[in-house]
């Protein structure tokens, strides 16, 4: 890590805690935003659990709070300091921009055992990584906000960081915790395994039979430690309806950025099961078609598989676009290749700027109805979609271009 | 005996079949006479009252009380078997039932009669002690009570599912002796509609369980037309067993109450002139301490005098004599007037004046078969109504705005200079309300000297909603010091429901169940004096919850399905093809295809 590294990630953390000592009331105001706190990373539902459980009352006998119980325990014994527990959300940040750094360091964007880009020396530094992590606004307004995704979030790039880095145990613990916490990152475990096996450094590797094997036992041992930690914690196993429950079955319908709500709100009952469970089968669908097509790129499968989720998920929140950004930025090098940069940009601009201004129509102001906010989340739905989609093009192409280095520069079709 | 020659006659015309089963109902009547030396006793009463602001109390007191034993057995003599039967079949050992409409102005009325125990929160109210073997048993068996009092009382009383009930632990306790039951097979369950629209087909059966069903007595006063054009109206029925301590004989005891409060003038009028109109200038008395009073510019003055009324004057009618059921050896009074002393009061002649009461009401005895009537005439100055302070006063409302979260502020007044006032909270909210009680706070006004002396929550017990299965359940111990005042805070979030989960009228919003206040039965600190259990109830509130586009679901499921597709195809599309260089794959001329098409078309045609 590099003075510049540590400058900007000095600065992200710096304006971290400049806005919560600034605008006190700032974390109270961005908590309550849809966009960025959902009912399951919600900071203000998880004092209330935190509160039922201090006082003896099971959180999970009850429709608000859907978090895991680790957490409960981890902030009941965090001192009751609001400073305190903002620092620990700033940690959080600073653990996944390390993270970030790590990953970018590795050099696995650009060079794989199978593959190595011809632009690869085009990538970013690694402080600019850092620096589009640490200054995107919607990373920002996400720690201001403290939802629970921010613990995900690095713990998925801690998890990555390590598998690049060729630490299988690590990796796959923390990808266990990550899960345990949200559930839909036990989607990139394929990718992650691969990814695994590509950076063993290793002289003489194992079958990816074995990798699989070595890599399967530490991350079903930690998820069982886990769940019966949290089984001991709570001294009952209601926590897994009340929190995975959620995420599979969405009782609360509280609006997000996703497409869940409406659709759900205005589903009709007799087919209410069908489409949740098709929904939910919709995300398991990439899982074998990237890993498979990005054979050569695990780094690239995951970063898709998380901007996936990260629309299609049950409670998905700006907090995860972040991540999904972030990620992106290590591909920097191939965004030249990307067809619709500009339009997609000024979409994605026009969705955060009216999000807000329709939410507050509806709700708010009664000027407008639930159908404004929802065309909103359709253009914020689309707009991530075709970003997932175009990078998915210029990673392909630039792969493309490694097999025919004639063709760079030449228009390409696909039959 | 007179009904028992006149039952012979009768017999006579009858066939020999019906007048064997007569036979029987006979014998067996005897028998049971026989059996029991006491048979069932009924009292009404109704206790009229004016308060200020030129409103009038009327208070209906039904109650009959016989013994358990022929209960049991299914012989009902006075206690209407409908509703025995029903308590049986369920295994409820005490009932009460509320139906109300209005709001109890306790500022200018004072405290609610009988310490707000036959008041209920708006709409309906039931809470019952069910004796059952287990949890599941007991809802089991509220279900099947809620669903036939539903049929008995023409009320929705069968939408009283689990999410409508509670179980509270602090704030009820049974009224009833239960000196061969355990306590632990008994019960609590409470149950509450606000919504429900309180209104003459309710009265209809409650008149139908009263011994003269409405046809004499001060039942005859109850019409539909007055009772639901009163300010506030509630109407009771709780039924206990009371067991004696001396000898244990226990009886039941069936009340049945009706609390209304009539607007005076807007009675008046309603009989003078239907449709409303302005008074007339001559009519009106002017405040002339105003400067800018003339012949020209009235300031009206209210209350100027006591205005007169009599029963026929506000109810439409008079008493039709007495119920027979209700005369007793020594007479007791039926109609009671609680006026000041200098207050006219003038009986019809019918009436006999009971001897005075301890508590200064004039009472009158009904005579059967003869109309009763009583009037007050106008009197100026106006007397001052007999107004008793309230043990607290209570107000809920809703705090914030927007249809997304939200806050509850009640405002606990204790008025005593000198007494502590201890009082159970009690809060059922819907599962869509969803409140978080780690924002729940209470503030005390004026605050304490002591800055560490502001813990006004002794005790808490609080049980959390759960989506579409239960509601919320809150109940909190608060301590009221003298002449203070507690604010007690919290905020809640609204849910989002299902588009078929919304009534028809989403957009009026959602009725929350009143809070109730209990106070338990306490000596006071100052006098010694004992308190009896009182309670207090707020109004309701309505919860606006945000709404979807309920004409959307076709539109929502093609949007989203679509932007599903789009990315499934996009992605897809890219993983499953392969790329090729543009000058490397035929070109394909769609209008060289198109003729071909054509050319071959033509070919088949000239074949």
């Amino acid at each position: 890590m590099d003075r510049k590294c540590l400058l900007v990630i000095g600065v992200g953390l710096l304006l971290r805690l400049v806005l919560f000592t600034a605008f006190p009331s700032l974390p109270t105001i961005l908590a309550q935003r849809v966009e960025i706190s959902t009912p399951v990373t919600s900071y203000k539902r998880l004092q209330e659990g935190l509160f039922l459980y201090t006082h003896g009352v099971s959180p999970y006998d009850g429709g608000v709070f859907h978090q895991a119980p680790l957490l409960l325990s981890l902030f009941s014994i965090l001192p009751d300091s609001t400073i305190l527990t903002n620092v620990f959300y700033v940690l959080a940040d600073l653990l996944s921009a390390v993270s970030l750094v790590q990953i970018a360091s590795s050099g696995v964007s650009g060079v794989t055992p199978h593959h190595v880009s011809p632009r690869k020396d085009n990538r970013w530094p690694p402080w600019a990584i850092a620096a589009v992590f640490l200054f995107n606004p919607f990373s920002i307004a996400t720690c201001i906000a403290r939802p629970t995704i921010v613990f995900t979030n690095s713990i998925v790039l801690h998890s990555i960081a390590n598998a690049v880095q060729g630490n299988r145990a690590p990796a796959f613990v923390s990808l266990a915790m990550a899960s345990y916490l949200s559930l839909y990152p036990v989607l990139l475990f394929p990718p992650l395994l691969l990814l695994t096996y590509d950076c063993s450094k290793a002289v003489s590797k194992p079958s990816i039979q074995a990798i699989g094997a070595i890599c399967t036992i530490p991350f079903v041992t930690a998820l069982f430690v886990y769940l019966k930690l949290s089984h001991v914690i709570t001294d009952s196993w209601e926590f897994i309806v009340s929190t995975y429950g959620v995420h599979l079955l969405l009782p609360d319908l509280t609006p997000n950025v996703g497409l869940w709500w409406y659709f759900f709100i205005e589903m009709f009952d007799s087919f209410r099961s069908f489409f949740l469970c098709l929904f939910q089968l919709h995300l398991f669908i990439y899982v074998p078609g990237l890993c498979l097509r990005l054979r050569k790129q695990p780094l690239f499968a995951l970063i898709t598989l998380v901007g996936i989720t990260s629309i299609f998920k049950s409670y998905p929140a700006i907090g995860d676009t972040s991540l999904y950004l972030s990620l992106l930025a290590l591909y920097n090098h191939t965004f030249p290749l990307m067809r619709y940069t500009f339009f997609l940009a000024a979409a994605i601009l026009y969705a955060t700027f009216l999000g807000p201004a329709f939410y507050y129509l509806w709700v708010y102001a009664g000027s407008g109805n639930a159908n404004f906010f929802y065309a909103i989340t359709l253009v914020w739905s689309i707009v991530n979609a075709l970003i997932v989609a175009d990078a998915l093009y210029a990673v392909l192409r630039d792969e493309y271009e490694t097999e025919r280095p004639e063709l760079i520069g030449k228009d390409v079709v696909q039959i | 005996m007179i009904s028992f020659s006149h039952r012979s006659r009768q017999w006579l015309s009858r066939s020999p079949l019906s007048l064997f089963s007569r036979l029987l109902t006979t014998i067996t009547l005897l028998l049971c006479f026989t059996g029991s030396t006491t048979a069932d006793t009924y009292d009404e009463n109704l206790l009229l009252q004016p308060l200020s602001g030129q409103f009038l109390l009327a208070s209906f007191n039904f109650q009959s009380l016989g013994p358990i034993q022929t209960f049991n057995k299914q012989l009902f003599e006075l206690f209407p078997r409908s509703l025995g039967q029903i308590l049986q079949y369920t295994h409820t050992r005490e009932l009460h039932l509320r139906f109300a409409l209005g709001r109890w102005d306790s500022e200018l009325w004072g405290a609610q009669p009988g310490d707000g125990q036959n008041a209920g929160g708006t709409g309906v109210e039931l809470w019952a002690w069910v004796e059952a073997d287990d949890d599941a048993e007991a809802e089991a068996r509220w279900t099947s009570l809620n669903n036939a009092l539903s049929g008995l009382f023409c009320a929705s009383l069968n939408f009283i599912d689990s999410t409508r009930t509670i179980r509270p632990v602090m704030s009820f306790s049974p009224t009833g002796d239960y000196p061969s039951t355990n306590s632990s097979r008994l019960f609590l369950l409470h149950g509450t509609l606000p919504k429900e629209p309180v209104c003459t087909e309710n009265l209809t059966p409650f008149l139908k369980l009263l011994p003269c069903k409405g046809k004499s007595g001060i039942s005859t006063l109850l019409d539909g037309h007055k009772l639901f054009d009163a300010s506030f109206q509630s109407m009771s029925i709780d039924v206990r067993p009371i067991c004696s301590p001396i000898n244990g004989q226990c009886d039941i005891e069936i009340q049945q109450n009706i609390d209304m409060v009539l607007d005076i003038s807007r009675s008046l009028q309603r009989k003078d002139s239907p449709v409303p109109r302005p008074r007339d200038q001559h009519e009106l008395v002017c405040d002339t301490t105003k400067e800018y009073a003339s012949n020209e510019y009235c300031y009206p003055l209210d209350n100027s005098f006591d205005l007169p009324w009599s029963l026929s004057d506000l109810f439409g009618r008079s008493i039709a004599g007495s119920c027979p059921f209700a005369v007793r050896h020594p007479p007791t009074p039926h109609v009671c007037i609680a006026a000041p002393k200098d207050r006219l009061v003038q009986p019809t002649e019918a009436a006999t004046e009971a001897p005075s009461s301890p508590n200064g009401n004039r009472c009158y005895i009904l005579q059967e078969n003869q109309q009763f009537d009583v009037s007050l005439p106008k009197q100026e100055p106006p007397t001052i109504p007999l107004r008793k302070e309230p043990l607290l006063y209570a107000e809920r409302s809703f705090t914030g705005h927007g249809q997304e979260h939200g806050g509850v502020k009640t405002v606990l007044r204790n008025p005593s200079a000198i007494d502590f006032i201890e009082v159970v909270y009690l809060e059922s909210l819907p599962w869509f309300m969803k409140p978080y009680l780690h924002t729940l706070k209470a503030e005390l006004l004026p605050p304490p000297r002591d800055p560490g002396d502001d813990h006004v929550i002794s005790d808490l017990y609080y049980r959390p909603a759960l989506d579409r299965k239960r509601g919320t359940q809150l109940e909190a111990k608060v301590i009221v010091p003298p002449n203070s005042v507690v604010i007690l805070t919290y905020d809640f979030e609204k849910a989002v429901l299902r588009y078929t989960e919304y009534p028809p009228d989403a957009n009026r919003g959602f009725d929350v169940a009143s809070a109730i206040i209990t106070v338990p039965p306490h000596r006071r600190r100052s006098d010694g004096k004992h308190v009896p259990a009182t309670s207090i109830r707020t109004t309701s509130l309505l919860l606006s919850l945000p709404t979807p586009d309920f004409s959307m679901p076709y539109n929502v499921i093609i949007f989203t399905s679509t932007i599903m597709a789009l990315a499934f195809g996009s992605i897809f599309n890219l993983l499953v093809r392969r790329f090729v260089a543009v000058d490397e794959v035929q070109r394909v001329d769609f209008k060289g295809k198109i003729a071909g098409l054509l050319g071959k078309l033509k070919k088949t045609k000239a074949e």
